[in-house]
């Protein structure tokens, strides 16, 4: 027993390395908070595009849906290691702009930007995929009557129906928003130092994993709020149908 | 009667096998209420709706001022008609994240592309108009159905709108809120609005109506002024109708 804790929480390496697990953890808020807006973003646009009325837009829809699928039965650490070998080896042979091929934006090494990429367009599929759900279980009629006031598509969508949807769904969304957070750590295979990788630094200088074990707490102390939060805004929207039956 | 707003010609429209509308023919003159009557199925909701395209027909044509805006099989201008054409659900449809104020003023910000100032002023007139002047900030969910009802015609109003289409406004309201509905469109028809109304309130049909069509099987079986057509049907299928619906 002593010697399970002692392996897995030395305090005296959590103590010695705390400043050093802190940092890459920022790096890990830092990748979560880029992914997460961006894919929140893109999610929605894809969601929407799905979406669009009539025959001549087929071809968007269909390239829509082949995208959702395809980013979504491809593992993320796949795309990470296409978009990170890929971007930069184009960039080498100046087929695209090093600027782009090895981004460096707000002083961030290429790897982070990498990773933002790589967040985005995984959790854009899942989370379109969560939008589509919110947008098709707003009642038909909202659209009936938005339509029927004279309004486009586009700002049917825009004022009525999309507001709706993305207040259902904004719990599932905080779900994908964890997942994400969790995936910012398959970074670490391209040598970045979010935290994974600094306790696994710290793991091959010591050979004592309790670094690792304290970038776990630090994860957890992130998403258990986060996950206790889901279930309360669930409840609430919940509470407002089951008003009245014990 | 004065100039024809409306002008329907031959429509159809099927649901696979099922013919719903089997050739309406059908005119609406300014200032006209045209109620329509029928059991369910018969198309009444049907035509309604192909009115304003949120059912697009199979075939025949649809005039609003003498432009086309259905035929060939194809709408045509369809932001003219919608803009010019009202429509009230049998369930409301509020938007429920916009206050009643915000119902009613959200198209004619984005449609009209009216000044904010000049939407707000419009929006209290309206829902005063229809009794609701205490509701102005109140959201749908913590409104009657019966108020939830007047801030939809409100909000077709709105848009200053040539015609009216009521669509079974009545049928999901508790009995005790309907006549405050009726009373608003009561209102609306003394004041000259061109209303066609589907419902089964036989008593406003009779009271408010200029004239009331009897439709079955995707026809119209029979039109006419209200007294006529309610109090000395001429057609078997109409007579039957009325018997079911009058005598219970």
């Amino acid at each position: 027993m002593e010697q399970f804790f002692n392996t897995y929480f030395d305090f005296s390496i959590m103590g010695e390395y705390f400043g050093d697990v802190l940092a890459g953890f920022w790096w890990t808020i830092k990748l979560s908070m880029f992914g997460g807006v961006l894919a929140l973003t893109w999610g929605l646009i894809l969601s929407v595009l799905r979406q669009l009325p009539g025959k001549w837009l087929a071809p968007v829809r269909i390239l829509a849906i082949a995208y959702i699928d395809a980013l979504r039965g491809i593992p993320m650490l796949l795309t990470l290691l296409l978009i990170a070998g890929g971007l930069g080896t184009l960039a080498s042979q100046d087929a695209i702009p090093r600027e782009i091929g090895i981004p460096n934006w707000f002083g961030y090494p290429d790897p982070f930007w990498y990773g933002v990429i790589a967040l985005t367009l995984t959790y854009g599929a899942y989370m379109a995929e969560v939008y589509r759900a919110g947008i098709e279980a707003v009642p038909r009629g909202q659209m009936e009557a938005a339509r029927s006031l004279g309004m486009s598509h586009g700002q049917a969508m825009r004022f009525v129906i999309v507001p709706q949807a993305v207040r259902k769904v904004i719990p599932p969304l905080l779900n994908d928003f964890i997942a994400l957070m969790k995936d910012t750590s398959l970074v670490s295979v391209l040598g970045f130092v979010e935290v994974v990788q600094v306790g696994q630094d710290v793991y091959s200088e010591t050979f004592n994993p309790s670094a690792l074990t304290l970038g776990a707490i630090m994860f957890l102390v992130f998403t258990i709020p986060l996950a206790r939060m889901v279930d309360w805004l669930i409840k609430k929207q919940d509470s407002k149908f089951r008003r009245g039956i014990p | 009667m004065s100039e024809t707003i409306l002008k329907v010609t031959d429509l159809q429209k099927s649901y696979g096998q099922l013919d719903v509308l089997a050739g309406i023919d059908f005119e609406l003159a300014k200032g006209e209420v045209v109620c329509v009557i029928g059991p369910s199925g018969s198309g009444k909701s049907t035509l309604l709706r192909c009115m304003n395209m949120l059912e697009l027909p199979d075939g025949g044509r649809i005039e609003l001022h003498g432009n086309e805006v259905f035929g060939e099989g194809k709408p045509k201008n369809l932001d003219v008609l919608r803009r010019e054409v009202g429509m009230v659900f049998q369930q409301f449809n509020l938007f429920p994240h916009m206050s009643a104020k915000g119902n009613v003023k959200i198209a004619q910000e984005k449609v009209r592309n009216r000044k904010k100032k000049a939407c707000d002023e419009r929006s209290i007139e309206l829902l005063t108009e229809v009794g609701l002047e205490e509701k102005i900030d109140e959201y749908p969910d913590r409104m009657s159905g019966g108020q939830q009802q007047r801030v939809a015609i409100a909000r077709a109003l709105a848009m200053d709108p040539e015609v009216m289409l009521f669509d079974e406004v009545t049928s999901a309201l508790d009995p005790e809120l309907v006549k405050g509905v009726l009373d608003v469109m009561r209102n609306l028809a003394d004041k000259g609005m061109t209303m066609v109304c589907v419902t089964h309130e036989m008593g406003f049909a009779r009271e408010v109506g200029d004239r009331v069509i009897f439709m079955d099987g995707g026809v119209i079986v029979e039109e006419g002024k209200p007294d006529d057509v309610l109090g000395n049907p001429q057609q078997e299928r109409t007579q039957r109708f009325l018997g079911l619906v009058l005598e219970h």
